[in-house]
């Protein structure tokens, strides 16, 4: 059960894909300008990753391993094209907004990480926590940067306006370049806020660039590693 | 050989099994995603060109085969009378075809209004033609002769986006076309 729990937990924090691992930016950026675009495209990730994972760790002794990577390149592709439709029948609206970015997830880097790094080496219900847990990691992320970018840019959250009449929408949060710099805010915010942390505990704090797994549970999460 | 054999086999059955998914996916929401298309995109020019209905036209379309291929019907009722009809034709547009929805009143004599579905136009430039100042000249314009002012008729192009005002108006005229053809076969297509 703890283990179980270890495996679903780490996604939300430790290992928090866009701002810990740094991975799966292209969404990220792209698709943050309202809180709903992330929220939605967070859902359609959440559903891929989970039963990605669930289907690699399912056929991890059948599949060879000189195919793998394509073996697991097929099942993400298949599902994403179900999310495809699926979106299309059931919210048209978000499928518009999202548009060509809900096909790109096949080539999420989070989708094939979680397959080679975990899936493909764990068993199933462990396997299933942790794309639960990665992808409700990734759906809180991007919320949360599409909720500061549409804040500061629409001055509404979900479409409800909480600014009055006198804000004046900074429309730079909401264009390209305003992701980039949202992120790396982000990105500062969560590295002082691990070195604050680290420092309560009595460890020494990062500084610089990290070449090591120091700030990554991904290679501890390894059996043998 | 062996290794090789069972590589090719796994990575069949895999594709296979996913093309398999797929495709019943794919049936499943077929008729789903036809009709989310057509209220999402078709739905909206059509609540631009008729103003008095009570029916839902995404609802109610039929198609009408024509030599030139099927066309949809999307037709306003009101109180169970049929009180005009639209339908989508595309014309050239300087950034690929412009989708226009023109609506007809029942007897032909004149146009309901023209809707925009698809454009790809400049913004600012040809895609101004969505806006009411250009759309409105065809509203109640008769089908006879429509053409730009500088092809003798009367429609005011969009200033520095000829090609997607010439688009239009050409769009509009196929419509006529079209509706010449099924024009017989419409008072008797929704029952009264």
């Amino acid at each position: 059960m703890s283990r179980l729990w270890k495996e679903f937990s780490k996604g939300l924090w430790k290992d928090l894909p866009p701002f810990k691992l740094v991975l799966g930016l292209c969404p990220v950026l792209a698709v943050t300008k309202t809180a709903y675009n992330g929220f939605g495209m967070g859902m359609a990730v959440i559903f891929v990753l989970a039963l990605s994972n669930l289907l690699v760790s399912m056929l991890r002794k059948l599949i060879p391993s000189k195919v793998r990577i394509a073996c697991f390149i097929v099942v993400a592709a298949s599902l994403v094209v179900c999310v495809e439709l699926l979106m299309q029948a059931y919210a048209y609206p978000l499928y518009q907004q999202l548009g060509i970015f809900v096909p790109l997830i096949v080539v999420n880097c989070i989708i094939l990480g979680r397959a080679e790094a975990f899936a493909s080496k764990n068993p199933v219900h462990l396997a299933v926590a942790d794309g639960l847990g990665m992808g409700i990691g990734f759906t809180i992320s991007l919320t949360l940067l599409g909720s500061i970018r549409e804040i500061f840019g629409y001055g509404t959250w979900f479409g409800m306006n909480l600014t009055g009449e006198w804000f004046e929408p900074f429309t730079f949060m909401v264009e390209a370049p305003g992701a980039f710099v949202c992120l790396g805010l982000v990105l500062a915010g969560m590295n002082a806020l691990t070195n604050w942390q680290r420092k309560s505990k009595g460890l020494e704090a990062i500084e610089g660039p990290v070449h090591d797994c120091k700030t990554c549970g991904m290679c501890a999460s390894k059996p043998g590693a | 050989m062996r290794e090789m054999l069972r590589m090719i086999l796994v990575l069949s059955l895999i594709c296979g099994l996913s093309g398999l998914t797929l495709a019943s996916v794919r049936q499943a929401t077929n008729e789903r995603i036809e009709e989310q298309v057509l209220t999402f995109v078709q739905g909206p020019s059509l609540e631009q060109i008729f103003s008095d209905y009570d029916n839902n036209p995404v609802k109610d379309r039929k198609t009408f085969d024509l030599p030139s291929g099927p066309i949809t019907v999307f037709p306003a009722l009101k109180n169970g009378k049929l009180t005009g009809v639209a339908f989508e034709t595309f014309g050239k547009g300087y950034g690929g075809d412009i989708g226009v929805m023109v609506g007809f009143d029942i007897d032909g004599s004149k146009l309901e209004g023209v809707g925009i579905t698809t454009l790809k136009e400049t913004p600012g430039l040809g895609a101004r033609v969505v806006e009411p100042e250009y759309r409105d000249q065809f509203k109640g314009h008769s089908t006879a002769s429509i053409a730009l002012k500088k092809q003798g008729g009367d429609i005011q192009a969009i200033s520095g986006a000829t090609i997607s005002s010439t688009g239009t108006v050409a769009a509009v005229n196929d419509a006529v076309k079209i509706f010449n053809q099924i024009k017989d076969k419409l008072p008797t297509a929704w029952g009264s």
